[in-house]
């Protein structure tokens, strides 16, 4: 390869470098602080990969979609399934199928094998569904996040219903989620860089034109989807062996909306604000959680402490804030650095 | 057939309620294509009222919870959706749930997240018998109020000349006011509008919940959501027909489904939510104009 | 004497993209006056700006004197500008009747506004045989004839048509251009874009001619008809000419 061709995949790859660096500049830091601290950051960057399996179908196609929480679910509950130790089964799920309760595989193959049957799942409902735009979509995936919650919640055998699962193998510390956060970054932005993905991005924009063009939109959106469940079965996988236990409850409205919400936040057609949208949300959500301990006032012995519940207030009053100030999100939409190829590429 | 009066009571006051609050989700979307989430909290926020004013007379107590739920409509619109009204539906939508969000927490930051019980007409809760078959009388009533908003809204929307600059608003918004009819009173008296359709959901609910906390409307606002889209986004008719459809379906599922499988109810009721609208991805009534938008 | 509407140094871009450049025109009460051009031309966008559809990036727009740029959508027909837009706007889901009561809806002398609804439907006794049933069921050519009657119920003092003729057989478009006449009789003024030029020039009083966002030529229609100056400007051969 040429010096030039180099030179262009380095600078088109600037948006991915930076959050990379980002990424492992906040857990860098995060190693050097408290057991509490760690544990929220660790908290922030398996949302990240959440976040960024919504934006690999959200942001490419455009299309609203309700229903990452519930491939999250079902990341989980196999990850939990496949990897826990027999006894723990025993004592939780007695009615397991036999070869489900002697089935105890290597932790680190939960995340995967969760992703990959959210996926398959992904391709059978999708096939249809992915023939629906707008708030038809909206409303059919919303249905299916539903449906998954509901199945989940009653299918006692299987799944315990609405007691805690507990007892899951609790591998996910600071590097682990360091890792996957990358990786789903890595994803998504490769997926990106695709032509499936480009022409997902011109369907976005004019589906009717896009159509008449030869391009098959709902297929392309069906890959998406797909691609999209995986990440998000390996972000619910994540999340439940972070917990150390599950409920169908984490899986259900108010992770719908705040994932969704983080999204546009950050700003929803571009992976630098799926990633900046869950990062600067979790730092809020941190700070405010700090205000409600109490902060001590410097050179006093006051510590000013607000009511429990203030916090939860001001966070969705700056996240109303920053839609009405900023509609199309933090970033705007573009990706940051983005503009290097462009701009110094042509040289 | 004491059983079959009961299904039919049962399906046409819950399918009532659900056509009343998809009705005032409807409005919205018809005049400015926002689907607002946030209608759940104007329900919630009315039945906190009922709660409130208990200790007075019905009259007055209905009368508060109108205007808070009004007011809470309007101050909604005022201060978070005129500004977004030029954003794309994604952006609005989301800013809904913000709203609803915002609004939830303060409830719970300032009145706590536990219930409160309520019954704000006891008259209703006793049961009357219709040709053998016991029913309760506070079903009978929802389904006779809920008959009667739905007439006067029509004989609203179709009768008087405001009526029509909403419906003309509805189909056309540019062209709408391109006519003179002013776009901020319009989509006011939406929001207003789905304020009182909020309060008296509110009132009809809590009567049979008996009880209310922060969370309340969110339930109901899903369904009558769902039932909006199943009956075509911004066709009032179709909302009202879609909240009926999914009150009975709902009720019919809850009779007939085999035992163990009835946790299961709701799990069916979204899976033929899709299934329609894999057939019908417009709605059973389509609106018309629904592209354009300033 | 000062013109009823007043264009000057007007220009509109969307964005990048700059569709009218440096434009200026007047209409004099009681005129009709006719914008031709091509396709793009940026007829259709004037309209919108005067209206206040679109804003303008710079210029004044005056009528009866005042200025007119930038207010809200809902003024524009409370000043006295009816526009008759593209495509014939008709509420499709409402019906004959009720598309006419929506034209008077500034209008508070009920009186003469059902009097007035029964003069077009008069007129046009389709209108009336079709009162109650949805506008949308009607043909193109009805439809514009209910649209221009609309416009006409909101009083206005300028009825601006863009593309009254579009997509109409010959035999409506005369129609059309009929109604237009009787509705100057009745002392209203008239500024109608047209792609049709011949049949723009044979009713216009003035006819503009728009290419490429600019006034390429303009006179009295009668001067402009058949001469050669008349289809270099429409065409917009010689341009470095012909906007002299």
């Amino acid at each position: 390869m040429t010096g030039t061709a180099w030179r262009e995949i380095i600078l088109r790859s600037a948006p991915l470098l930076a959050l990379v660096v980002l990424i492992v500049a906040i857990t860098l830091l995060a190693g050097l602080a408290d057991a509490v601290t760690v544990r929220r950051v660790i908290l922030s960057l398996v949302n990240v990969v959440a976040v960024v399996g919504l934006y690999i179908f959200m942001g490419n196609s455009g299309v609203l979609n309700f229903s990452s929480v519930g491939f999250m679910a079902i990341g989980a509950y196999v990850a939990a399934l496949l990897t826990m130790p027999a006894n723990a089964k025993g004592m939780f799920l007695p009615d397991l199928p036999g070869w489900l309760m002697v089935a105890e595989l290597p932790a680190l193959a939960g995340p995967f094998i969760g992703g990959a049957v959210s996926s398959i799942l992904a391709l059978v409902v999708g096939l249809p569904i992915m023939r629906l735009s707008g708030i038809a979509a909206a409303i059919a995936t919303f249905s299916l996040m539903f449906i998954c919650y509901i199945v989940l919640g009653n299918w006692t055998s299987l799944t315990g219903g609405q007691i805690s699962l507990m007892g899951l193998k609790s591998y996910v510390g600071l590097w682990t989620a360091c890792a996957f956060a990358v990786g789903a970054i890595g994803v998504a932005f490769a997926y990106q860089e695709t032509r499936w993905a480009l022409a997902l991005r011109a369907s976005r924009e004019d589906a009717v034109a896009a159509s008449a063009c030869g391009l098959r939109v709902a297929a392309l959106r069906l890959g998406a989807f797909v691609l999209s469940a995986f990440v998000c079965g390996v972000g619910g996988a994540l999340y439940g062996h972070f917990q150390g236990t599950l409920r169908v409850e984490s899986f259900y409205l108010d992770p719908t909306f705040l994932l969704v919400t983080m999204l546009v936040v950050g700003g929803m057609r571009s992976l630098t604000g799926a990633v900046i949208g869950c990062l600067s949300i979790s730092l809020l959500t941190e700070l405010l959680r700090l205000v409600e301990v109490g902060v001590p006032v410097p050179g006093t012995t006051f510590t000013v402490a607000a009511a429990a519940g203030f916090g939860d207030v001001v966070l969705a009053a700056l996240m109303l804030l920053i839609l009405i100030f900023r509609p199309n999100g933090i970033t705007g939409g573009r990706e940051v650095l983005g503009n290097l190829a462009r701009t110094w590429g042509r040289k | 057939m004491n059983a079959l009066v009961q299904i039919v009571v049962d399906a046409l006051s819950l399918g009532g309620l659900y056509a009343l609050t998809a009705l005032g989700i409807g409005l919205i979307f018809s005049v400015m294509r926002l689907a607002n989430f946030a209608h759940a909290e104007l329900v919630t926020c009315a039945a906190y009222a009922l709660f409130a004013l208990s200790a007075h007379p019905l009259v007055m107590a209905v009368a508060g919870s109108v205007l808070v739920a009004v007011a809470l409509a309007v101050v909604t619109e005022r201060l978070a959706f005129r500004t977004l009204r030029s954003a794309d539906p994604t952006t609005m939508m989301i800013a809904s749930f913000t709203v609803s969000m915002l609004i939830q927490k303060i409830l719970v930051f300032s009145i706590g997240s536990r219930p409160k019980s309520l019954d704000p007409v006891p008259v209703l809760s006793q049961a009357v018998w219709i040709g053998g078959a016991q029913v309760s009388l506070l079903k009978l009533v929802t389904i006779a109020v809920c008959a009667v908003l739905l007439l006067a809204l029509t004989i609203f929307l179709r009768r008087t000349s405001f009526g029509l600059q909403m419906r003309a608003a509805a189909e056309n918004f540019t062209m709408a006011r391109l006519t003179g009819v002013r776009a901020n009173a319009v989509i006011v008296a939406a929001f207003a509008l789905s304020g009182v359709l909020a309060a008296v959901v509110a009132l009809l609910f809590t009567a049979q919940s008996g009880f209310v906390q922060p969370r309340l409307g969110v339930p109901l606002m899903i369904t009558a959501f769902v039932a909006t889209v199943i009956g075509g986004m911004g066709s009032l008719t179709g909302a009202a027909i879609g909240g009926l459809l999914v009150g009975v379906v709902t009720t019919l599922l809850q009779a007939f489904l085999p035992p163990d499988l009835r946790p299961f109810r709701e799990a069916f009721l979204f899976a033929l939510v899709i299934l329609a609208l894999l057939v019908k991805p417009n709605g059973l009534f389509p609106a018309r104009g629904l592209k354009e938008r300033i | 004497m000062t013109a009823l509407l007043q264009i000057d140094a007007l220009s509109v871009s969307y964005g990048r993209i700059s569709a009218l450049r440096d434009v200026s025109l007047h209409v004099n009460t009681g005129e009709i006056v006719a914008i031709v051009g091509p396709n793009g031309a940026g007829k259709s966008t004037l309209l919108a700006t005067i209206a206040g559809l679109v804003r303008p990036s710079t210029g004044t727009i005056q009528f009866r004197g005042q200025s007119v740029t930038g207010q809200p959508l809902e003024r524009t027909v409370r000043r006295g500008i009816a526009l008759v837009p593209e495509g014939r706007h008709v509420f499709g889901g409402l019906t004959v009747f009720e598309n006419l009561k929506l034209g008077a809806t500034i209008r508070r002398d009920r009186v003469a506004v059902a009097a007035e609804i029964a003069q077009y439907m008069a007129l046009f006794p389709i209108l009336s045989e079709r009162r109650n049933e949805p506008a949308g069921q009607l043909s193109g050519g009805e439809q514009q004839m209910l649209v221009i009657a609309r416009g006409m119920l909101s009083n206005p003092a300028l009825l601006m048509l863009d593309e009254p003729s579009l997509g109409l057989a010959p035999r409506i478009t005369d129609q059309v251009y009929d109604l237009i006449e009787s509705v100057r009789q009745r002392g209203v003024t008239v500024l109608a874009v047209e792609q049709n030029a011949d049949r723009a020039l044979r009713s216009a009083d003035r006819t503009y001619v728009l290419n490429s966002g600019s006034v390429r030529l303009s006179g009295p229609s009668a001067d402009l008809r058949g001469k050669p100056e008349f289809e270099a400007a429409y065409f917009g051969l010689g341009q470095a000419g012909a906007d002299k």
